[in-house]
């Protein structure tokens, strides 16, 4: 990856790697993804031996230590790779659209509309199950992104600022509310105590499949406008005159991270600093082209998110750390030396 | 009513309670309740010796008192809020004494000072967290005599205290007989079946973690251990309880060790609600203790009095007796 490092040779010049530099450096995260992938279904809070992993996977039988990979540890790690990947573009594509490098996704009220929504459910309606609130979950990421998206609209079309302030008023009020309501209800406030922490743990695979769909749509959607997103970058009236539809590109690029957003907080509650540093993370190795810094996103943010819930399942033995709580403080330092380290993370 | 009151200092506290519990009588002991109005005697709980009315007539409960005291007979006038899990694992009749009182609040905290004043209390009988009773000691003893327990104060220690501070003896006396007559049933019939058994007690709560259990070492497994003498697993001295460490799925399979597993259910014998995921797993059922029958679920309505633990009892009772002899 060294090889990748951008360098500055003088005032106002910045060199940035070739194509295939760049496909070098995407084997390399691919191949480091697949390490991860398996150090996170051998490396748990229970000692098991390799062969039993293997066997787990391949020769499966009905030996309780089989069950502890195929059931708990294999689950996690495919709801690591999918929260990670959608949670790495959903950052890319609203620091791409926003043209602001310290966006996340929740700035566009995606955490505040899932968590309403989950306090809605479990206080009001009595949901309790995970497999029952992760859908209000997602309907609320969607319908306060939508609310945004129509409140920060103006005849011009849609402004980056007017949208971000629409989405921190929107997500004002939401937490206000949300606040009081499980102030009145300690169920709700017991439920949403677990499920802000954002963890991978205890979601069953079948309920993560359904959201499969929703990132594929999503996916195609954000590769289709990274080249408008990259024109869009010089400004609106370049983008305009080299023929980007921007209003298109931009309801296109909204729904695409807030699927990916509204998706992955759905299934693993709200993770910070993923969305937000994996993106300078990748501008930073490849320079200001969207396409190839999604590509990097989907791949890094995994390698994060996995690596961090590997290191939460082991530093507090016999307990586990839940994996947001472990990717705020790997990652804040992290953006932190990046953000210091070069200029190529800014937009 | 599940007060996690800690194994850790327990026995202290009972032996601090019983001894510190002063009644000092001022006036007759008649037993009418006109000769006993207006003469007061001194109680000491976990806020000092409060002299309270030997006949409180005008009693309110704050925090986990309420449903213990009405479990012994007492009629609150006004209480705060009990979760609705809780009241629907009480009897009726105390049900109804329980929705007759005024609600004065969604807790402790909350308590609305104002119309506590308006009912113009002779008593006010409280337990919830130490932390939070500083801030409001001043203002409920300017109200009326407040005695006063922390969570950490044993379960007996408490009933015994909060009886004698509401004037309740008479119910908490029947109570206690009935309490030893099963502790001493369920010794003479399992006591050399259970001798050489290693139990696990299990629970998970509403508010756990998804993936994740307990090994709970406090509410009612301490009366199967320490009243009835069965081997649980508890914390190291000094160390915080087991139940305060949640557990993900994944460590289900280290409970091979143990003989018997006891987990929590309803009144119907059903898992509860939150533990059901856990039944549901595959290391559960392949667990030699489930597969082997030697998973016993108990239903434990609360263990901060006496009329929920003797439910506890008739169960822990019925499951044990469902135990096939070791081989």
């Amino acid at each position: 990856m060294t090889a990748l490092v951008l360098r500055h040779d003088g005032p106002g010049t910045v060199t940035v790697p070739g194509p295939r530099r760049r496909l070098i450096g995407l084997v390399v995260a691919l191949a480091a993804l697949l390490v991860l992938l398996a150090l996170s279904v051998m490396i748990g809070s229970t000692a098991i031996a390799p062969s039993v992993v293997w066997d787990a996977l391949f020769h499966p039988s009905d030996d309780i230590d089989q069950f502890a990979i195929r059931d708990y540890r294999l689950p996690r790690t495919v709801v690591g790779l999918v929260v990670g990947a959608a949670l790495g573009l959903s950052g890319a594509l609203i620091q791409a659209l926003t043209r602001n490098p310290l966006a996340d996704p929740g700035i566009l009220g995606v955490h505040a509309g899932a968590s309403f929504a989950v306090t809605v459910a479990v206080g009001v309606l009595g949901v309790r199950d995970i497999g029952g609130y992760m859908w209000f979950a997602f309907a609320g990421a969607l319908v306060v992104t939508i609310t945004v998206l129509g409140l920060g609209s103006t005849r011009r079309g849609q402004s980056p600022v007017v949208l971000v302030l629409a989405g921190v008023c929107v997500g004002a009020v939401l937490g206000g509310a949300r606040e009081a309501l499980q102030l009145t209800d300690p169920d709700a406030f017991d439920a949403l105590r677990s499920w802000n922490a954002g963890s991978v743990v205890g979601r069953p695979l079948d309920l993560v499949w359904p959201i499969l769909p929703f990132f594929a749509v999503a996916l195609v959607l954000a590769f289709a406008v990274s080249g408008p997103l990259n024109a869009m970058a010089l400004g609106d009236e370049l983008a305009l005159a080299q023929g980007v539809r921007l209003v298109r590109t931009r309801v296109f690029a909204i729904v695409a991270l807030t699927l990916l957003a509204g998706g992955a907080t759905a299934i693993a509650g709200p993770i910070g600093f993923v969305g937000l540093m994996i993106p300078h993370v990748a501008r930073w190795i490849v320079g200001p082209h969207q396409r190839w810094i999604f590509a990097y996103s989907v791949l890094l943010a995994p390698i994060l998110l996995l690596a961090s819930d590997i290191l939460g399942r082991v530093v507090m033995h016999p307990s586990e750390i839940p994996v947001g709580v472990v990717t705020a403080f790997v990652g804040a330092p992290v953006l932190i030396v990046l953000v210091r380290r070069t200029k190529a993370s800014g937009l | 009513m599940t007060t996690t009151s800690r194994r850790s200092g327990s026995a202290t506290a009972a032996m601090f309670l019983s001894a510190a519990l002063v009644l000092t009588a001022c006036g007759s002991d008649g037993g009418d309740a006109d000769d006993k109005a207006g003469e007061t005697h001194s109680v000491t709980a976990d806020n000092g010796t409060i002299e309270v009315p030997v006949d409180p007539q005008r009693v309110v409960t704050i925090g986990n008192t309420t449903l213990p005291f009405i479990d012994m007979g007492g009629e609150p006038m006004g209480v705060t809020d009990v979760s609705a899990s809780e009241l629907g694992l009480i009897p009726e009749e105390q049900k109804a004494t329980f929705e007759a009182a005024t609600n004065l609040g969604a807790s402790a905290d909350q308590v609305d000072m104002e119309q506590l004043a308006g009912l113009e209390p002779d008593l006010i009988l409280a337990q919830f967290p130490e932390s939070e009773f500083e801030p409001l000691e001043k203002r409920l003893e300017s109200i009326a005599p407040t005695v006063f327990w922390g969570l950490g104060t044993e379960w007996k220690a408490f009933a015994d205290g909060l009886a004698r501070a509401g004037d309740v003896t008479d119910e908490l006396g029947e109570q206690k007989a009935e309490f030893e007559s099963k502790v001493t049933g369920i010794q003479e019939t399992y006591g050399e079946i259970i001798d050489d058994i290693s139990f696990v007690n299990l629970d998970r709560w509403a508010s756990s973690d998804p993936g994740t259990y307990s090994i709970a070492d406090f509410g009612c497994v301490e009366i199967a251990q320490d009243d009835i003498g069965m081997d649980f697993p508890e914390a190291a001295e000094g160390q915080d309880p087991l139940g305060w460490t949640s557990l993900p799925f994944e460590q289900l399979a280290e409970l091979s060790e143990y003989d018997v597993i006891t987990y929590p259910v309803d009144a119907e014998g059903r898992p509860t609600e939150p533990f059901a995921p856990v039944v549901e797993t595959n290391t559960w059922k392949a667990l030699p203790a489930v597969s082997s029958g030697r998973a016993l679920g108990v239903f434990c309505p609360g263990n901060n009095s006496y009329g929920p633990v003797l439910q506890y009892l008739d169960s822990l009772d019925a499951a044990l007796a469902t135990l096939p002899a070791k081989e």
